[in-house]
């Protein structure tokens, strides 16, 4: 048996005729009608994305440039040429998968939970090769200052990102909250890469990369609180 | 090519053969000309027989993908409701020049999940829903003109039944339903390709084809 027969079968019953109640369509009609009125579709999803990013970049230099830019006069050229840029690219991606979580119907390029998984793991690469001091000096406590300083960065990004995609519909919440996570976190990382002087690789591979995951994390469990408290919206 | 035989539009169910008398009597027949994504771009205008024509034409194919889940009328009815609300206060999120039946099969979708994870607290309705999903409808024997579509369905997995759904009644092409589903065309093609490798046997069974294997490539 061809696909074509198994095709023709499957048009053949896929015929058979299908009614609606018509006094159900006739009620939700007025109903539509009643809230009525024109609305202005979303922006292009690039001008969104594009929005999202400038979010992060000046929340990231607003913060470092608060506590001082030492992290980044401490770099080498070598570091900041492949640190920063991985970054932005990480951002940039992160901000187009957060808009399109936001839009139904968008084609999905990359899972928000691969995206997480990517960011992470090409953070944790590039640090591995740029840094090789591996001395665990104050290890807890200045790795946790800088968890925090870094949550804390991203807790304003997140809100502005909440903020700008205001009008999106996630399908998915908790996909869209992790999406917007992984994007806040990662302004919370530009602004430590800015700010911190601590190059002790074990610092940078746990407590800088940390801020992504905690801050994704984080956007996924209040998506699913806030997803748990909508109520039904059915008409009758 | 496999690709084009489950990929290609199945039946008319873009078109506005749906569109019932009740409808036409009522409002413009200048709808009747339009395509889904035209009366949507009116709709998002404020226009009322746009929307009225867009509820009448494309409820059919969504009460049905809801039937064929829920097994239940009053479910389809409540579902298909809360569907065209949410669309009615998303409907900004649609684009102009988008197509517009993955914007609105993700939206049914997400109504759908979130009526299953309500029904699954439910512990009353616990066995309703077991009996929903189970392959419940005999077969007609092959000298029937054509199987009931969700009889025939029914023994396939739920993700591989919404791909060959989207595509055979909403008349979706690969990339559609992949926007839909929030995955990729391969993973799509993918479920095709098994569902009809499922649906070949199962029709060779009840005496539908001669057994030829092949055919999906």
């Amino acid at each position: 048996m061809k696909d074509k027969e198994i095709d023709d079968i499957l048009k053949k019953a896929a015929e058979t005729p299908h009614r609606v109640d018509p006094a159900l369509l006739d009620r939700v009609t007025a109903s539509l009608g009643a809230s009525l009125g024109p609305v202005r579709p979303l922006p292009p999803p690039w001008i969104l994305a594009t929005g999202a990013i400038l979010v992060c970049a000046a929340i990231a230099l607003a913060g470092a440039a608060r506590l001082g830019l030492s992290g980044f006069r401490e770099l080498s050229g070598l570091q900041r040429v492949l640190i920063f840029p991985a970054l932005a690219i990480q951002i940039g991606l992160a901000a187009t998968v957060c808009v399109r979580e936001r839009i139904p119907g968008s084609r999905r390029a990359v899972a928000p939970g691969l995206l997480l998984a990517a960011c992470c793991v090409s953070l944790l690469a590039v640090f591995a090769v740029l840094f090789h001091d591996y001395a665990t000096e104050r290890f807890v406590h200045q790795g946790v200052t800088c968890l925090v300083a870094g949550l804390l960065h991203a807790v304003p990004a997140a809100l502005a990102i909440a903020l700008l995609l205001r009008r999106g519909f996630a399908v998915n919440p908790v996909a869209a909250g992790l999406a917007a996570g992984t994007l806040a976190g990662l302004a919370g990382l530009g602004m430590l890469e800015l700010h911190c002087a601590n190059f002790e690789a074990p610092h940078l591979m746990l407590w800088h990369t940390a801020v992504v995951p905690v801050a994704a994390a984080a956007g996924a469990l209040l998506a699913s609180f806030v997803r748990s408290l909508r109520p039904s919206r059915a008409l009758l | 090519m496999r690709t084009a035989a489950v990929g290609g539009t199945a039946n008319g169910a873009r078109h506005s053969a749906d569109i019932g008398d009740n409808w036409v009597s009522r409002y413009s027949p200048m709808c009747l000309d339009n395509h889904p994504e035209q009366l949507m771009a009116r709709y998002q205008q404020g226009d009322l027989a746009a929307a009225s024509a867009l509820i009448q034409h494309l409820s059919p194919q969504l009460h049905r993908f809801f039937l064929a889940d829920f097994g239940s009328r009053g479910d389809a009815d409540d579902l298909l409701q809360e569907t065209w609300m949410r669309i009615h206060e998303a409907r900004h999120t649609y684009r102009p020049g988008e197509p517009l039946l993955p914007w609105l099969y993700a939206i049914a979708r997400h109504i759908r999940v979130d009526h299953y994870r309500r029904a699954q607290r439910r512990t009353a309705r616990e066995a309703q829903l077991d009996d929903a999903s189970s392959p419940a409808p005999a077969f007609p024997g092959p000298s029937a003109a054509a199987p009931d579509l969700e009889a025939l369905l029914a023994p396939l997995p739920e993700s591989q039944r919404e791909v060959i759904r989207m595509l055979k009644i909403a008349g979706m092409s690969l990339d559609e339903v992949a926007r839909a589903t929030s995955s990729s065309v391969g993973s799509v093609k993918q479920k095709a390709h098994r569902a009809y490798e499922r649906l070949r046997e199962r029709l060779i069974v009840m005496g539908f084809g001669k057994g030829s294997p092949g055919g999906v490539s």
